[in-house]
């Protein structure tokens, strides 16, 4: 990920989604990076990889924007899962 | 000369296998294609017969209730619901032993709704990482021209595309699909379905189909009922003409008499049905379309025209082409049924199959971000001389 935190994007949430190994985290971190944020002044994402996990850091300007942009990646994390549950 | 052998197939096998998948409006379709290796497309231009046989194609429509259209975000959760099941029903279909025996997974990349676009191209990163299998984007228009070559196996034709979501008249020229005429406003099949929405008729299996057997029951052929012609040059307006039939909708619907092209304006009789504009509106829109695909094909000296999109399972747009092409030099046209019209998970693998044959495969993941507008002559058509 090539941009940290950023300060004045203050309301911030982290998740931690478990991942039955650390491919599957990878996996996770490769299919969801790509997509470019649509205001990335109001908003901001970063995806890594801890062992077998995949951390997700969100920052955004108000709590709207956050909840707003949290409910959609969650909706991407849990096509993901789906994913590897039923087509590995 | 094009070498479609360049990239041999994985495993050292003797054909390919290319995963299509498509969800750019409310259609999620799933297909499975298979090339043999044909020692003629080594150094030919015979993208238009790969001998591909189809082995599963599936689709699932998002259909609303009747006076309703689909929306992003809803279209979005239907096609994340129902993806995974799809591609496992295709791959059961299909005999796939392994997955990893896929060639390519092909997505489509755009022109379409953002959100559907996108719930389809996370499964397709996700499988691509899963299964080791390199991954293609496709223009959307290309994979329904591609797929109607297959099938039609027309050889250079004036390609008429129309659909929810495009009117395009198209020539192939210099490694482009060059778009000869197009919509200044609205798609013709928008034009179809909202007035399937005022007239409150069900979306199911597709509103611009109830429109058509509304049309069919029209006792009043003779008698059109006139509404604007907006041929500009090359190009179509139909938005004008939905503004149109709809306050006439709305005129019929509330019974308003002073309307003298519905009623008698002596007896007060209604002398204009639902079935009549519904006709009138089909023969009006297609002549449209007819008129601009002649003259794109007397600008490229073709006589075959080639119909593909969804409002191109309309049998009497088929019909109208026909009679046009045949008046005009003894041309041909080219149409599918509605396996392949509608919007279908095996033109994208189709199209998608012949880009990775050309070296066209997604070298980064950052090039599979799916994009709203991608226009059908922003593809260099690498397969075709």
């Amino acid at each position: 990920m090539k941009s940290s935190h950023r300060p004045e994007l203050s309301h911030t949430l982290s998740l931690n989604i478990p991942f039955e190994n650390e491919r599957q985290a990878e996996i996770a971190v490769n299919a969801l990076s790509p997509d470019p944020i649509l205001k990335p002044q109001d908003f901001h994402i970063i995806y890594t990889k801890n062992a077998s996990d995949l951390s997700i850091l969100f920052s955004a300007v108000d709590d709207r924007v956050l909840r707003v942009g949290v409910s959609s990646i969650i909706e991407s994390v849990k096509t993901v899962i789906e994913t590897i549950d039923e087509l590995q | 000369m094009v070498n479609l052998n360049g990239i041999p197939p994985k495993n050292g096998r003797q054909y390919y296998l290319g995963l299509g998948l498509e969800g750019s409006a409310n259609k999620l379709g799933v297909g499975i294609i298979k090339h043999p290796v044909l020692p003629r497309h080594d150094n030919s231009d015979l993208s238009h017969e790969c001998d591909a046989e189809i082995l599963a194609n599936i689709r699932d429509t998002y259909i609303t209730p009747p006076g309703e259209g689909f929306l992003p975000r809803d279209t979005a959760r239907h096609h994340r619901n129902w993806a995974v099941r799809l591609v496992r029903r295709a791959l059961d279909e299909a005999k796939i032993d392994g997955p990893a025996d896929i060639d390519v997974i092909c997505f489509t990349k755009g022109p379409g709704m953002g959100a559907p676009l996108h719930s389809v191209v996370v499964v397709a990163r996700t499988l691509s990482l899963l299964w080791d299998v390199p991954l293609v984007g496709v223009n959307h228009c290309v994979g329904h021209i591609e797929m109607g070559r297959e099938i039609t196996k027309a050889e250079n034709p004036v390609v008429l595309y129309v659909s929810g979501g495009n009117t395009q008249a198209i020539a192939y020229s210099e490694n482009r699909y060059r778009i000869f005429g197009e919509t200044l406003d609205i798609a013709i099949g928008n034009c179809l379905d909202r007035f399937a929405r005022t007239l409150k008729i069900p979306n199911e299996p597709s509103p611009g189909y109830n429109i058509e057997q509304l049309a069919k029951q029209c006792k009043n052929k003779e008698r059109l009922v006139e509404l604007p012609y907006t041929v500009k040059g090359m190009d179509l307006s139909m938005s004008g003409i939905l503004g149109y039939v709809e306050s006439l909708a709305a005129d019929l619907f509330s019974h308003n008499t002073r309307n003298k092209l519905l009623f008698d304006p002596e007896t007060k009789e209604q002398i204009v049905t639902v079935e009549d504009i519904c006709y009138s509106l089909q023969e009006n829109l297609f002549a449209m379309l007819v008129e601009i695909t002649e003259r794109a094909m007397a600008h490229v000296n073709s006589n075959q025209v080639l119909i593909v999109g969804g409002v191109g399972c309309n049998v009497r747009l088929q019909e109208m082409m026909a009679q046009m092409c045949h008046e005009r030099s003894n041309g041909q046209v080219h149409a599918t049924d509605e396996r392949f019209c509608i919007d279908n998970g095996v033109m994208i693998a189709q199209a998608g199959l012949l880009q990775y044959r050309m070296g066209g495969a997604v070298k980064d993941l950052s090039e599979t971000v799916v994009t709203q507008k991608f226009r059908t002559d922003e593809v260099y058509v690498a397969w075709r001389e």
